[in-house]
């Protein structure tokens, strides 16, 4: 068997059991929830009589117990059924689809930019540890980190779509704009910038700061004594050597954060007013859309293994010490 | 006489206000080869780390150190490869040894990375690497410890050198090894008409195959000149001590051999 | 003072911070005395334009320098508690795993993954769902998304600890093993989970400001990002009402990064 397949499989494996305690977990967390859908279903639709009500409760499983709930919600699952959304009125699994992968676009969006702009700083930073330059870095990447993406976001709006007025206010696209092909594209991809930099700027002060501190711990290490003695310049070493070998943890922090930054989607993406997954999971909360909410937590683990998974490929491809059988 | 390869006059290095080097002065001459012996803190490294530039940020340096032969200031890398103790410590463990050799190949020769690679694959020969072009791709965790001296080696080569200055090459080896690559070493080192600094503290490793022996106590070089007459007839207390040790620990044929040798080096 | 004097710079700034702002907190009731929810004064009073209102005032004429100083006490409030909630929490999970070892071990550890698998925010958001927002909720909701790095943390360090002479002598003194655990390698395992502490605090701000953004936080209780999200409304014609709270909210978590810095000597764990 190739090793990736292998690599897979093995990783597949180890997931099942995590995603059946996160299953369980958070059914039966949601399950502690005084108060059910059709509370909140009648709280927003006007009054049912007391017929219709047991009716809906019957219809939803809710007049059964937990136990019952649970077997029911596996055994579609298991078919890939995920239930019925009670606020949307139509399966979950047809209302996740919908709003996936926008988040995705975002938080792809979001990592590279981190990554790419956080580690060259941090390399800047790092190449010279106690430097001006590093000091500097170091105290605004300190700054940075400290500011909640979605404040960031109204600062953003405030000052580049309403003053300025480059970029619009929200949203993912312009309404009945009429665009097609490059030109609609062109209009996402403005629409994107504020909520990617917004979602992006905390990842990126953090990867700054690993990459320098790292770079700060291989500048100690003998190997880099003996690039010296070989005569190769500062800068080539800089690069070459000791971000080749810092960027590794870094990159493994990647997937780590996988499942922070989707958190952080909920906040950003509602400041944007940008229909995907992130806001979705903030109107399953507020309507108490249980079956929504869960379908939402068991997919967001999903997202979260399958991203740490790319990030463990990639990290293999970059560490010849991973890649050559352990 | 010639030119001497390697002059040093006066030489003082103190790490603020410790004094590591006080007042040192030797000659090496174009192809010589000297061992630098001494207990650890004695200054035999930071001797040899003067002599290829390499002292770190904060060391002060005192008197002279030239190369009347050369006319310039030698450039590490180029001119001086260095070998260091730790095998472990001198490779980059993220990039092939291909890639590390051809990169000084690249930098201090002027080729181009094709080239350079075919000159890493010869050098990676010259070390006794089996398969060398096999084995450009790998990466420095694949080899044992004494491939990865040869290979730290092969790269100390790449510049073309005129001067090696080994640092306690071997003493992070087992003995077996140890044998091989002092006799690599040395069969390099005569081959391309090399001058070497060997910096040991086994002065059986010294004797055997040095010109000159200088013998460093406390920062001082208290014993300095060629290797027969310093073992032959040690002036300082502590050559002494150390020629003594080193005999009557040893068996009686490992000191005729070493009388051999040295002998035969004259 | 000990303590101070081993700070540098940077963790001096940030406990001068801090000890301002816990200052604030404690100080609400006297130096904004009243409701901050209620009605004070004209609606939409720019910031510096009147003496009664420093910072102006919000949409419906509450005064912004109160709502900030009382938003301090919430911001505290439950930023320390589920902080503490998470590391306690955290570690004695890591405990019992590190010491119990074996399939206790392997069962402990997946459910922290499980729990790591799931964005916190999310899952404090699920928690909120459950209990309804109020202070104790989101100090639960809070800790329930964070307390897996101390337990990870601690059972890195339990599995150093255990083979320890300490805890071998322990054993031979015929202590029991979860005393042991709790009353030899807890006290020592729990120094490197404390390191975590200015992160957990600074998570918690971070989470609790965003939930209260979204409106899930505590409705009768003013809260930055309560602020945030009401100046957001009138954000073209008023932006300050979003922006000064904000402001607040990064010098806090600046500061809790800062004095955590100052008080870690192992950079590493400090962002």
């Amino acid at each position: 068997m190739p090793p990736l397949v292998s690599l897979l499989l093995k990783r597949l494996l180890g997931a099942l059991p995590v995603l059946a305690i996160v299953l369980v977990g958070s059914f039966l967390l949601l399950e502690a929830a005084s108060g059910d859908a059709v509370d909140s279903y009648v709280a927003r639709s006007g009054t049912l009589d007391a017929e219709q009500l047991a009716q809906l409760r019957q219809e939803w499983g809710l007049d059964k117990g937990p136990a019952y709930r649970f077997k029911a919600y596996a055994t579609a699952l298991a078919q890939g059924d995920l239930g019925w959304s009670t606020a949307y009125q139509r399966p979950v699994g047809a209302v996740i689809p919908e709003r996936l992968p926008i988040t995705l676009l975002l938080m792809t969006l979001a990592t590279t930019l981190a990554f790419f702009i956080g580690s060259l700083l941090g390399v800047i930073a790092g190449a010279s540890p106690g430097s001006l330059r590093d000091r500097f870095l170091s105290v605004t990447s300190l700054a940075i980190y400290a500011v909640p993406g979605f404040w960031l976001g109204l600062v953003l709006i405030v000052i580049f779509a309403v003053d300025l007025r480059w970029l619009p206010v929200g949203g993912i696209e312009s309404i009945a704009s009429g665009k097609s092909g490059f030109a609609r594209l062109g209009d996402i991809g403005a629409h994107l910038i504020l909520p990617v930099t917004s979602l992006a700027m905390v990842y990126l002060a953090l990867y700054l700061r690993l990459m320098r501190d790292r770079m700060g711990e291989i500048w100690h290490e003998p190997f880099v004594q003996s690039l010296r003695a070989r005569g190769i310049g500062h800068w080539r070493i800089v690069w070459r050597h000791v971000a080749r070998n810092a960027v590794l943890p870094v990159v493994t922090m990647l997937g780590l954060q996988a499942a922070a930054m989707l958190g952080g989607s909920v906040v950003v993406e509602s400041v944007f007013a940008i229909p995907g997954f992130g806001r979705l999971a903030a109107e399953a909360v507020a309507r108490r859309d249980t079956p929504l909410l869960l379908g939402i937590i068991l997919c967001s683990a999903i997202t979260v293994i399958v991203a740490n998974l790319l990030v463990d490929l990639a990290y293999g491809k970059l560490d010849p010490r991973v890649r050559t059988g352990r | 006489m010639s030119k001497p390869y390697l002059h040093i006059a006066g030489l003082g290095v103190r790490y603020g206000a410790a004094v590591a080097l006080e007042d040192i002065s030797l000659e090496v001459g174009q192809g010589e080869r000297l061992a630098l012996i001494g207990e650890s803190g004695s200054g035999k490294s930071t001797l040899a780390m003067a002599v290829a530039g390499l002292l770190p940020e904060g060391a002060k340096a005192t008197g002279s150190v030239d190369f009347p032969t050369l006319g310039y200031k030698p450039r590490p890398g180029k001119d001086i490869g260095v070998l260091f103790q730790d095998p472990n410590g001198s490779l980059d463990p993220v990039m092939n040894v291909g890639d590390q050799i051809a990169e000084v190949a690249m930098i201090h020769q002027g080729i181009g990375w094709t080239a350079a690679r075919v000159r890493a694959a010869e050098l990676l020969g010259a070390v006794q690497i089996p398969r060398p072009l096999t084995r450009l791709n790998s990466y420095p965790h694949e080899f044992s410890g004494g491939q990865k001296q040869r290979i730290a080696l092969a790269i100390a080569l790449a510049g073309n050198p005129s001067l090696l200055i080994a640092d306690e090459p071997t003493s992070a080896l087992d003995t077996v090894v140890q044998r091989h690559i002092v006799n690599l070493l040395d069969r390099l080192v005569r081959d391309n008409g090399l001058t070497l600094i060997f910096v040991t503290h086994d002065i059986a490793l010294a004797s055997e195959r040095t010109d000159k022996i200088g013998v460093l106590y406390r920062g001082r070089l208290v014993e300095f000149g060629p290797a027969a007459d310093v073992l032959g007839a040690p002036r300082h207390p502590y050559t002494r001590a150390l020629v003594d040790t080193h005999i009557s620990l040893d068996t009686p044929r490992r000191k005729r051999l070493a009388e051999i040798d040295t002998a035969g080096l004259e | 003072m000990n303590a101070w004097r081993n700070l540098n710079g940077e963790g001096r700034m940030g406990a001068v911070i801090l000890t301002a702002l816990i200052l604030m907190a404690l100080l609400a009731p006297i130096l904004a005395p009243g409701d901050p929810l209620a009605i004070s004064g004209e609606p939409l009073l720019r910031p510096f334009a009147d003496a009664a209102h420093p910072l102006g005032t919000d949409r419906l004429g509450r005064d912004v320098l109160a709502g900030l100083l009382h938003g301090t006490r919430t911001t505290l409030l439950v930023a320390f508690f589920s902080a503490a909630a998470a590391l306690i929490v955290g570690s004695v999970v890591g405990t019992l795993a590190g010491f119990l070892g074996g399939i206790a071990d392997a069962i402990l550890m997946r459910i922290t993954e499980a729990f790591q698998t799931v964005p916190g925010f999310l899952l404090a958001l699920a928690a909120i769902s459950v209990t309804g927002p109020s202070v104790p909720t989101l100090i639960f909701a809070i800790s329930v998304g964070t307390w897996t790095q101390a337990a990870r943390v601690t059972r890195a360090e339990v599995l150093s600890l255990r083979e320890r002479d300490f805890v071998a002598a322990a054993r031979t003194l015929g202590m029991h093993p979860l005393e042991i655990a709790f009353r030899e390698i807890l006290p020592n395992a729990f120094g490197p989970a404390a390191s975590l502490a200015a992160i957990s605090v600074a998570a918690a701000i971070l989470i609790e400001a965003a939930l209260s953004f979204l409106g899930f936080g505590d409705p009768n209780r003013v809260t930055w990002g309560s602020m945030i999200a009401e100046g957001r409304t009138v954000l073209r014609s008023a932006p300050y009402l979003s922006i000064v709270p904000g402001i607040a909210l990064v010098v806090t978590v600046l500061a809790v990064h800062l004095l955590g810095r100052g008080l870690s000597r192992s950079e590493r764990l400090q962002p």
